[in-house]
């Protein structure tokens, strides 16, 4: 059974409390162990990069200390956390008058890092040779033939992390794969690595809006029944805000936006309630009572 | 008698190439104006200047108009431009290294929401350890007049009603030595 | 005449340093170097009597981490180090009202800016007699 040491992040607590139930919920069905981090602190989001880059190293590396200390490597299931955790990662790794500085600071909280832990977005957990083997062969009917949209967003594949070959950085197919062992139909659109505005939609409204018009629109175009994301602020700014992007172009997206472990959760048999599905203000029943659904047999969990 | 520095002032371009000291991008001389960056960028409608154009700024010495300019707080850090820069420029670093810079010169636009909603941020962390959204409401919560408060309103009823709007914030057990740890990287008083 | 001292400006701000310069010009053989980098490069080339530094630079409070280094070093730690910054007004947005805290930097003596240039030249000149005073002990 692989281990990790889970990493939330300050929105699964309450915003995205769903991406969090359904994350253990599928970890628990793949074999994936989940440890959440001790005492974890905030990664500082961009925010802290605008203010003080120092202080935004400072704060991931408390969360890499402590997770050398509990002796496994990080998953994260936040595009934004796994960014600022892998750079971090990364900067240490490579600056040792940083490192040592960091080191500094940490002594505040008795900690120390020396650079062996490892950082991955949660879905790469889920994507290895094994998992995705499991998942071809414990899928079930709930999401086959789905037209799903994978949004991957900008974070979880830039900055490039040197080592990932150019082909996962410009059209990375990982996500596609996961979706195609869980049976649903990963649909090809053009805007799957496009920013989805983050922070935008509190800075500067307007920018944001467009931004979210136009991958909601490029899903559309593909056919698309649903948008999968695979972080809480993407999620959170297509699913809360598609109205604002219909008051502001006089359009009419009743596009459902769900967790990928939302949907891998209902091909493994996890109930809905169980997924958190039901909490969104833009209504993913169709995907969930889709018409070629079989009987509520094959969901032991409840719908 | 001066020794081991050039005998002329630094340009703008050097002065911010000081600050990205630490990254990993080349020098902006580079920059051959193709323009790919701004094609890239996903916000390039809602900034003064674009990416390619405050490069250009930045070579030509141009210092007030680009510590005026609005591009680097409108930049969601998507990562596209240093993704596609053919030179190996890193335009989302620069982006970065400018709102720090106009932050500590105080010529970025006390208006503007980006600043304060990241004044926010920064001391939400430092109080509790982790993120608390509602906090965050005072600086962006009036730009869209009275109907764009009472939409926020009214989105926020329904997130509440769907337990997703966190009422309390939410504090790590080891918040002191985390204020402890930070003040030891900026050596504030009043953090500690 | 015995040879002038030597002093490092590190500075990010060319207007600042080229200030400070102007004030030190008279007395002592100046340099400046507008990155941590290039400062500790210079530092590893020549010697200097005396260490100008600025807080903020680059990434964040990268003077701090220049200082530590610095200390740590056992040919540099003989030097002393002059901060001269524009912490409290740099910051003042973010943490108004904040001073430096004094405890969290390692040097010899801490200046803020804007700096009163007959206070500067008595700072310096204090500074590298007491290291001389210590050199000859």
């Amino acid at each position: 059974m692989t281990r990790y040491a889970y990493y939330p992040g300050c929105s699964l607590e309450t915003m995205a409390a769903t991406y969090h139930v359904s994350s253990m919920e599928v970890a628990h069905k793949l074999g994936v162990e989940l440890e959440e981090l001790e005492d974890w602190n905030c990664c500082g989001a961009t925010a802290y990069s605008k203010v003080d880059e120092l202080l935004a190293t400072v704060l991931c590396a408390r969360n890499l200390a402590i997770a050398e200390k509990q002796g496994l490597d990080i998953v994260a299931p936040c595009n934004a956390c796994y960014k600022n955790l892998w750079t971090t990662n990364a900067a240490m790794k490579r600056d040792a008058d940083l490192a040592e500085h960091m080191n500094y600071a940490l002594e505040a909280d008795d900690l120390r890092y020396d650079g062996r832990v490892e950082v991955s977005h949660i879905m790469h957990a889920f994507v290895t040779e094994e998992a995705l083997e499991l998942v071809r062969r414990k899928a079930g009917e709930r999401i086959k033939g789905l037209r799903v949209a994978p949004y991957y967003g900008c974070q979880i594949v830039r900055p490039r992390r040197p080592g990932v070959e150019l082909a996962q950085v410009e059209s990375p197919t990982y996500f596609e794969a996961l979706l195609e062992a869980a049976g649903a139909v990963a649909v090809a659109y053009p805007y799957k690595l496009r920013c989805c505005g983050a922070a935008l939609m509190v800075t500067n409204r307007r920018a944001a809006v467009q931004m979210l018009r136009d991958l909601l629109q490029s899903a559309v175009d593909a056919g698309a029944e649903v948008i999968a994301t695979a972080c809480p602020l993407c999620q959170t700014n297509l699913e809360c805000y598609q109205s604002e992007v219909n008051r502001a172009y006089g359009t009419n997206y009743t596009m459902p936006i769900l967790y990928f472990t939302q949907l891998l959760g209902l091909a493994l048999g996890v109930g809905v309630k169980r997924l958190g599905i039901g909490k969104e203000l833009v209504s993913a029943e169709a995907v969930v009572n889709r018409p070629c659904v079989p009987a509520a047999a094959s969901a032991p969990g409840g719908a | 008698m001066a020794i081991a520095t050039p005998a002329r002032r630094i340009s703008f371009r050097e002065e911010v190439e000081n600050l990205l000291h630490a990254e990993e991008g080349v020098s902006l001389i580079r920059c051959i104006q193709c323009a790919t960056c701004s094609a890239a960028c996903p916000a390039v409608e809602f900034m003064d200047h674009t990416p390619r154009e405050l490069i250009a700024l930045i070579n030509a010495g141009m210092k007030d108009e680009v510590m005026a300019s609005n591009t680097f707080w409108t930049c969601a850090s998507c990562y596209a431009c240093s993704e596609k820069c053919p030179e190996g420029i890193r335009p989302a670093d620069v982006m970065y290294a400018l709102t720090r810079y106009s932050l500590w010169k105080d010529t970025f636009n006390r208006d503007w929401v980006a600043p304060e909603f990241s004044r926010r941020f920064t001391r939400t962390i430092l109080r509790t350890g982790k993120s608390y959204e509602p906090g965050y409401a005072p600086a962006f919560i009036f730009e869209g007049g009275f109907p764009g408060v009472v939409r926020e309103m009214r989105m926020a009823v329904r997130l509440l009603g769907k337990g997703r709007l966190p009422l309390l914030p939410s504090r790590i057990k080891r918040i002191r030595n985390l204020r402890a740890m930070v003040a030891r990287v900026l050596p504030l008083d009043g953090i500690q | 005449m015995s040879e002038r001292k030597r002093v490092l400006i590190v500075d990010d701000d060319p207007d600042f340093a080229a200030g400070i310069r102007a004030i030190l010009d008279a007395q002592y053989d100046t340099a400046v170097m507008h990155n941590p980098e290039d400062g500790w490069d210079a530092l590893q080339k020549d010697h200097y009597d005396l260490l100008c530094l600025d807080i903020m630079m680059g990434r964040g409070a990268e003077g701090v981490m220049m200082a530590r280094k610095i200390r740590k070093d056992n040919v540099l730690r003989e030097m002393p180090v002059l901060i001269i910054t524009g912490l409290r007004e740099q910051i003042a947005f973010l943490f108004p009202g904040q001073a430096v805290h004094p405890g969290f930097v390692p040097v010899d003596e801490l200046m803020e800016k804007p700096v009163e240039p007959e206070l500067l030249l008595q700072k310096a000149a204090a500074l590298i007699a007491a290291s001389e005073a210590r050199k000859s002990r």
